[in-house]
């Protein structure tokens, strides 16, 4: 035992995998509500 | 700035963040080196440390909005806080799971319950709780209200959070920044930092927006049935 993580690809994969799908799933969620939400105003 | 006008910028600046994460992750994955004890492992700092650092500025933001709202009355505050709550919760999940993904090989745990850990699943559960019980509130001045103070008391575990490391005894290691990190890791690490910021800043303004239209509908006229039917609002 050296102390020193070997490999170690497949969790690096799994972390960038589930950011993506997270950060992406999330912006097309707002997107969509957005886009399905009744307009009232012309400003904010 | 016009309300269309001011949408295109949000999905403009939330683009932006995509490229920058794209750009930073293809450095931090392909171009930067492993590092000398964790390996190809620390490639998870790219995105673990601008998740953590973005998903405390949001609720930070979702602090200040909150404090706004108290202070002034004004509703803009109200939809803004509610668009930093989400995003920041969203944020601190995504956080717990690549903390977890990123213990499992460096600890051989997907979890210990150690002062950082414990105080992010604090946050987690508080803030997403706030969020949740929100949305049971009918009226909208005692859910702004309500939601502003709940805010206020449950970002004290904000600064727990950060100082956590150096407070107690920790299995977390200390805070990344540029000056406890390798320079050969710096630019990824600014990268997506920055993509992650844009990104956030982009959909913080987009749900700020379906925020500020919700409460919009909420208080508009009623309709005559007849046209609230056609309209598909009853």
């Amino acid at each position: 035992m050296r102390g020193v993580i070997e490999g170690g690809w497949e969790f690096v994969i799994a972390a960038y995998v589930i950011t993506a799908v997270v950060l992406l799933g999330y912006a097309f969620s707002v997107c969509w509500r957005l886009w399905k939400a009744p307009r009232h105003d012309a400003g904010r | 700035m016009r309300t269309a006008s001011r949408q295109r910028t949000a999905v403009a600046v939330a683009l932006a963040g995509a490229a920058f994460l794209l750009a930073g992750s293809g450095w931090g994955l392909f171009k930067a080196p492993p590092e000398v004890f964790m390996g190809e492992v620390q490639r998870i700092m790219y995105v673990h440390v601008p998740t953590a650092w973005n998903a405390m500025l949001a609720l930070s933001f979702a602090f200040g909005c909150a404090l706004a709202f108290l202070f002034t009355g004004d509703w803009k505050w109200d939809s803004r806080l509610e668009a930093a709550l989400e995003v920041g919760v969203v944020l601190s999940l995504l956080l717990c799971a690549q903390g977890a993904i990123w213990a499992k090989p460096t600890w051989g745990v997907w979890w210990d319950w150690d002062p950082r850990l414990t105080t992010t699943a604090v946050l987690l559960f508080a803030f997403a709780g706030i969020l949740a019980l929100r949305g049971f509130v009918d009226d909208p001045v005692k859910r702004a209200v309500w939601t502003a103070v709940a805010v206020v008391i449950a970002y004290v575990d904000v600064p727990l959070v950060y100082f956590s490391v150096r407070w107690w005894n920790s299995l977390h290691q200390l805070q990344s920044t540029p000056e406890t990190v390798s320079r050969a890791f710096h630019w990824p690490l600014r990268i997506n930092a920055f993509g992650v910021l844009f990104l956030m800043i982009g959909l913080v303004e987009l749900r700020a927006r379906l925020a500020w239209q919700r409460r919009a509908a909420e208080s508009a006229p009623p309709l005559p049935s007849g046209v609230a039917v056609a309209t598909g609002r009853l």
